[in-house]
């Protein structure tokens, strides 16, 4: 269900916010279009692990994300944008569907710890 | 003033017949002070490089401040640079009574460095984008100066060299395509003859890691050097096309040895961090081979930038124990010129200055299990502790490593190395990534992990005195959290050591007896150095805290890293009252 939000929530933001930047970022997006590629978990431990530590499990230099009552349009926009001093934008490099396979694994994550 | 000088003095001419070094209280010809302290043993009066002089010792000869006044040591003056993003991290500089240091976004102070007046300051204006997309963004390390200028390296890929006496820019050379490559530099440039050395991210970075040499009248870049695949013996060493994307990067700045005529480098890991091949890495995985030359320790002729020889610290590092620690200290045993290097892992390397062969190693981290031990012979990794993909558990050091970039000092007087080792460990699962790329996303990792105590015991740290070459340990004083910010060595026979928590303390450099300390009220994650201005000793110390590895401090060792902010900083100075 979650993931279906997900996947609903990030969707509708790729409709309604279409600048020439996202356009072209889109069109750039170099990651290959193979099913590894899209898969969330894999992007998450290339890029996302160092600081959401355990998977996103656990807090460590970042904050634990399972379970987070965050909205998705707020991880989106926190994933794009970054935060001065603490996370880095992701904005210029992900694509809107890499951008909803990192959702979706959020999502998926017990919080169990 | 004059009883002072004159004290200091003698002091100073005790000490020239120990270590050859300048030594004076009073202001000289600021090119040849300059020149001096940064070839010679001591510094002097000024702190010119990085390291204090180009041997790394991070040691002042000044001896006014020492184990019978230090009690008496108070703040002089205190400079807010604003918008210390991670802290202030960088270290200051000190020629002919001015101090100059940068902070985040690379802005850089002229202060006068008895007072603190500010005497000019230069912000320049960064691409934005680039800045909020970078990771370890947006704090510098350091500066350097040479030919009247200083010298800073920006996060979006640039180096400029600003008029000592006005701040106005006399060049700004793009040196990295960080809008490609979203990598730039955060270390300090090292300034060698008429060159200009510094070295760009790396490690994680997929990408080849390069090392500039610039002409530092002009800031026309005369030689570019990668450490990953950066000559044909290299690139055999990176299976198919891994070395495209293979991380390195050079992202301290190193030391110099004139009488050869080599800059010392350190590198960094190669990319992705972990490697899912386990065992298996010289066959196949994400980057078969050693990975030349990834946390290795080159030595470069700075005036072509040509390799001369090298020793790789980590064949196929696959744990992120990288050799960018910058330090390289420099000193004599019987006959021997020896350089010192501390490798991220745990173990100090000691080589031989002429062609990098190892003379010893020896540990000073004590829950290092990724290796069984480093053959103190040749160098070599016993028992490696390959890591294949699925879970692991206790794997030590943890990624913040058994010593991290910070540096520590060496005392001619007393004849020891002080160093700070870390305790702690980390549960991982090895998994298989893809690099993001065009552009760049910062960071391959290839690995989930999670930091976690030693098996009996809390993490923690240490800071101890011991022989440089040998390891033998002659103390020892323990810290509930592992201290992250350089150390001072100093004349007065003081050890100098800037905490997590705040307090600056100052020990007896041949017992370790804690003798003073001072609260400045926000943990510690840059510099420290001495110097003399207007015949008084000062100690300056850049506070602040925030960088990747104390952002780990607050999951594991709670208060009051919980809630230390992480947008301050300042410059401290003290001197006695």
């Amino acid at each position: 269900m979650r993931h279906i939000l997900a996947v609903a929530v990030a969707v509708t933001l790729m409709a309604t916010v279409v600048s020439a930047q996202e356009r072209s970022r889109t069109q750039s997006a170099a990651v290959p279009s193979t099913d590894d590629a899209l898969d969330g978990e894999k992007l998450f431990g290339t890029l996302c692990g160092f600081c959401h530590q355990g998977g996103g499990r656990v807090a460590g230099r970042g904050p634990k994300l399972a379970g987070t009552d965050r909205p998705d349009e707020y991880l989106l926009n926190r994933i794009r944008v970054g935060k001065e001093g603490a996370m880095p934008a992701y904005g210029r490099a992900f694509s809107e569907t890499q951008l909803r396979a990192l959702i979706a694994y959020i999502r998926s994550l017990k919080d169990d710890q | 003033m004059t009883t002072q000088r004159t004290v200091l003095h003698l002091a100073c001419l005790a000490l020239v017949v120990l270590v050859a070094g300048a030594c004076s209280m009073s202001t000289s010809d600021a090119g040849t002070t300059r020149a001096t302290a940064m070839a010679e043993p001591g510094g002097g009066n000024d702190w010119t490089t990085y390291h204090g002089t180009y041997q790394s010792w991070h040691y002042s000869p000044l001896t006014q401040i020492n184990t019978d006044n230090v009690k008496r040591l108070r703040v002089a003056w205190v400079h807010h640079p604003g918008r210390s993003t991670r802290g202030l991290q960088s270290t200051p500089l000190v020629a002919d009574g001015v101090l100059y240091y940068t902070g985040s976004y690379s802005r850089v102070w002229a202060l006068d460095a008895a007072t603190g007046k500010p005497l000019w300051s230069y912000f320049p204006k960064l691409n934005d984008d680039l800045v909020a997309a970078q990771t370890h963004s947006p704090y510098t390390r350091g500066i350097a100066l040479g030919q009247g200028k200083v010298f800073v390296g920006t996060v979006d890929g640039r180096l400029i060299a600003l008029d000592m006496k006005t701040g106005q820019p006399a060049w700004d050379t793009k040196l990295v395509n960080s809008e490609k490559l979203t990598v730039g530099f955060t270390g300090a440039p090292l300034f060698v003859k008429d060159k200009v050395v510094i070295g760009a991210q790396g490690g994680e970075w997929p990408g080849r890691g390069p090392i500039f040499g610039v002409d530092a009248a002009s800031g026309r870049k005369v030689w570019e050097f990668f450490t990953v695949a950066g000559t044909e013996e290299a690139m055999k060493t990176w299976g198919g096309e891994s070395w495209k994307t293979g991380g390195g990067g050079g992202w301290m700045a190193g030391g110099y040895d004139p009488e050869t005529n080599t800059v010392w480098w350190g590198t960094g890991n190669p990319a992705p961090l972990y490697d899912w091949a386990g065992s298996d890495w010289k066959t196949s995985g994400p980057r078969p081979g050693d990975n030349l030359f990834t946390s290795s320790i080159i030595a470069l002729d700075p005036d072509t930038g040509k390799l001369k020889f090298y020793h790789q610290e980590l064949p196929h590092d696959a744990w992120d124990f990288d050799s960018a620690v910058g330090e390289f200290v420099m000193l004599e045993r019987d006959g021997k010129k020896l350089v010192v290097h501390p490798n991220k892992g745990g173990h100090v390397f000691v080589y031989d200055r002429k062609d990098a062969s190892v003379v010893n190693v020896w540990q000073l981290a004590k829950n290092i299990n990724f290796v069984r031990g480093v053959d103190p012979k040749t160098g070599a990794l016993i028992g490696r502790r390959d890591l294949p993909l699925g879970k692991h558990t206790n794997l030590c050091p943890a990624i913040a490593g058994g010593m991290s970039w910070n540096s520590g000092a060496y005392s001619p007087k007393t004849g020891l190395y002080y160093k700070i080792g870390q305790e702690w460990c980390m549960d991982l699962e090895v998994i298989k990534t893809t690099p993001v790329l065009e552009p760049q996303a910062q960071l391959d990792i290839g690995a989930n992990f999670t930091l976690r105590n030693p098996e009996g015991a809390k993490a923690h740290g240490h800071l101890s005195g011991r022989d440089p070459v040998t390891g033998a340990k002659k103390w020892e004083v323990m810290f509930p959290e592992p201290p992250l910010a350089s150390l001072l060595a100093t004349g007065g026979n003081l050890v100098f050591v800037p905490d997590p928590r705040g307090m600056l303390r100052a020990y007896n450099a041949e017992t370790g007896q804690e003798l003073w300390s001072h609260n400045n009220g926000i943990g510690h994650n840059g510099g420290i150095i001495s110097y003399a201005a207007k015949g008084k000793q000062y100690i300056a110390v850049a506070t602040g805290w925030g960088s990747l590895v104390g952002d780990e401090f607050g999951a594991l060792f709670g208060e009051p890293y919980k809630s230390m902010p992480k947008d301050s900083g300042a410059i401290v100075v003290f001197t006695l009252e």
